[in-house]
């Protein structure tokens, strides 16, 4: 009896979790069959566009592209964030010094700073990967700091009753204890380095999702830009799908793994 | 009652002054702004035995605990372990807290092994003395758990264990139990007792509850608040081992009614301090406590 309830429940909760997404499908399916935009193609014609990149290989070379980029980037604004936001999370001195510069830095859009890179650096991957770092230190960074300033003191003052060393308690005690703080960090900046990354594609790049479908718009393949679209949001998802587990799994010592920030 | 071998732990006119508020310790008035926490405070607990210090919140108690780990600085007066002054947190001392303080990304086997690596023994050395102790507190089961799925009372069972498992001379314990329910605190209680028997560590516990501190120790050290000084000393004289029955010996009745006598002569700098408290916090300066 209970058990079919909770099987209705959860039939329930993907009803309720897929419905708009199924409506919009469809709606897509059809009204523009009905209707004659030529900017809203039917999704029949976008899937069949997208099968054809997919046979001639194009669409994967942008793929890798673009993961290559936005992988560097992300890796190196990790290695970054991590340390530094430690550093301020733990001396006030270094907080007192750095904060200010890093508080303006935060609040400066990308944006405006792409045109300086692709100006400093060149059109090249290095001025993408730049730009990406830019935009995926912060969330961490801010993260990994308060991770470090909220780490229970009776946590420290136990390890340090036990005699640690400096080092040993930065890496037996505040890194593992401020970690819940730097995986969510870690996750937001993965979703924003694919953000990021289409922007500079769409500057200047002969490769990528995002110069795919900066070029398809000019070009009016409507239905391959469309194509390009699609493949960032899948992306995008199974992004925020893997950094997930990875929390999940990294975090398995947690009551409740739903820590989202 | 039992002979205990020289002294370990002692303190001698031990004293804590606190600054209070921003600055420099002086307010709009002029007046320094002090707290003193601790005052003249000299006890001496034997090795192997088992003392409790009991007072009213704010006696300087756990302060007096925490100058004994070293993770506190007294500002006079000395604190002595093995006849040298302490310096700051070892491993000759191990501190069990109220809160449990257990690392919640580490399972009890590796909570009760952090000691150890700070300590640097070998992983397989480290793997057998920490199950030893999971042992001792009977927690073989849940070795491979997480914090997060034990009860309180196991959480100290195993705080204790990762204690015991450095080997530590004396265990300083702050209010360890009480955050547990009373049934779980009675099992804690004859638990510790056995434990202690077994291990003849020297424990110095730090309470609010009067039966607490008798049932479990040799001595009780009643504490002044206002500033925190030592009232007097109790010496019990109860049988052991001892078990839950003997809180209601006429015996015990009268230790808890001479603790009770020196408590209540001081329910009224009890109430200056919770006041003194309150007014701190409004950024007043506390009267009682200038000197």
């Amino acid at each position: 009896m209970e058990h079919t309830e909770k099987k209705q429940n959860t039939l329930l909760t993907i009803y309720q979790k897929s419905i708009l997404i199924v409506v919009i499908i469809v709606l897509w399916i059809i009204v523009p069959l009905y209707t004659d935009n030529i900017y809203v193609p039917s999704l029949i014609e976008v899937l069949k566009e997208f099968g054809k990149l997919a046979a001639t290989g194009e669409l994967f070379k942008h793929i890798g592209a673009s993961l290559k980029i936005a992988f560097i980037g992300l890796a190196i604004s990790q290695a970054i964030a991590i340390p530094i936001g430690v550093l301020i999370g733990w001396f006030k001195k270094v907080d007192t010094y750095l904060s200010p510069l890093l508080v303006v830095m935060r609040n400066t859009s990308i944006l405006a700073i792409l045109p300086l890179f692709v100006l400093l650096l060149g059109i090249g991957e290095v001025s993408k990967i730049a730009i990406i770092v830019w935009g995926c230190v912060f969330p961490t960074l801010i993260n990994t700091i308060q991770g470090v300033k909220t780490v229970d003191s009776n946590l420290i003052r136990s390890a340090q009753s036990m005699g640690i060393s400096n080092t040993g308690l930065f890496f037996k005690v505040v890194i593992p204890a401020s970690s819940p703080y730097i995986l969510a960090g870690f996750r937001l900046s993965a979703s924003i380095a694919l953000i990021v990354l289409v922007g500079a594609e769409m500057v200047g790049a002969f490769y990528g999702i995002g110069f795919m479908i900066f070029n398809a718009q000019h070009a009016y393949m409507i239905p391959r830009m469309y194509v390009g679209i699609l493949t960032l949001a899948i992306l995008g998802v199974l992004v925020n799908l893997l950094s997930t587990k990875l929390e999940n799994g990294v975090l398995r010592w947690q009551e409740s793994n739903t820590n989202a920030v | 009652m039992a002979n205990y071998g020289k002294v370990l732990i002692s303190t001698d006119n031990l004293g804590l002054v606190y600054k209070l508020g921003r600055g420099n310790g002086k307010r709009k008035s002029g007046q320094a702004s002090t707290l003193t926490a601790l005052h003249d405070v000299s006890i001496s607990v034997n090795e192997g035995e088992f003392v409790s210090v009991v007072g009213p919140s704010g006696c300087g108690k756990s302060t007096l605990l925490y100058i004994l780990a070293g993770l506190y600085r007294n500002t006079s007066g000395k604190a002595y372990i093995h006849g040298h002054e302490i310096a700051g947190p070892s491993l000759d001392r191990g501190i069990i807290m109220q809160a449990y303080a257990l690392f919640p990304w580490r399972t009890v086997q590796k909570n009760v092994e952090f000691g150890l690596e700070v300590k640097g023994l070998k992983k397989k050395e480290r793997e057998e003395v920490a199950l030893e102790f999971i042992d001792l507190v009977g927690l073989r089961d849940f070795a491979d758990r997480y914090p997060y799925e034990l009860s309180g009372g196991m959480k100290q069972r195993i705080a204790i264990a990762r204690a015991l498992a450095y080997d530590p001379d004396v265990l300083l314990m702050d209010e360890p139990f009480a955050a547990v329910d009373e049934q779980t605190r009675t099992l804690l209680h004859e638990e510790l007792l056995r434990i202690w028997e077994k291990t003849h560590k020297t424990i110095i516990f730090v309470t609010h509850s009067i039966d607490e501190a008798i049932f479990l120790s040799d001595r009780v050290v009643v504490m002044t608040s206002s500033p925190g000084m030592v009232k007097d000393e109790i010496r019990v004289e109860l049988e052991r081992p001892r078990t839950n029955e003997i809180k209601s010996t006429p015996l015990f009745g009268s230790y808890r009614n001479d603790i009770w006598r020196h408590l209540q002569s001081l329910t009224d700098s009890t109430r200056e301090v919770t006041t003194m408290q309150g007014r701190h916090i409004l950024g007043a300066v506390p009267q009682e406590a200038v000197i």
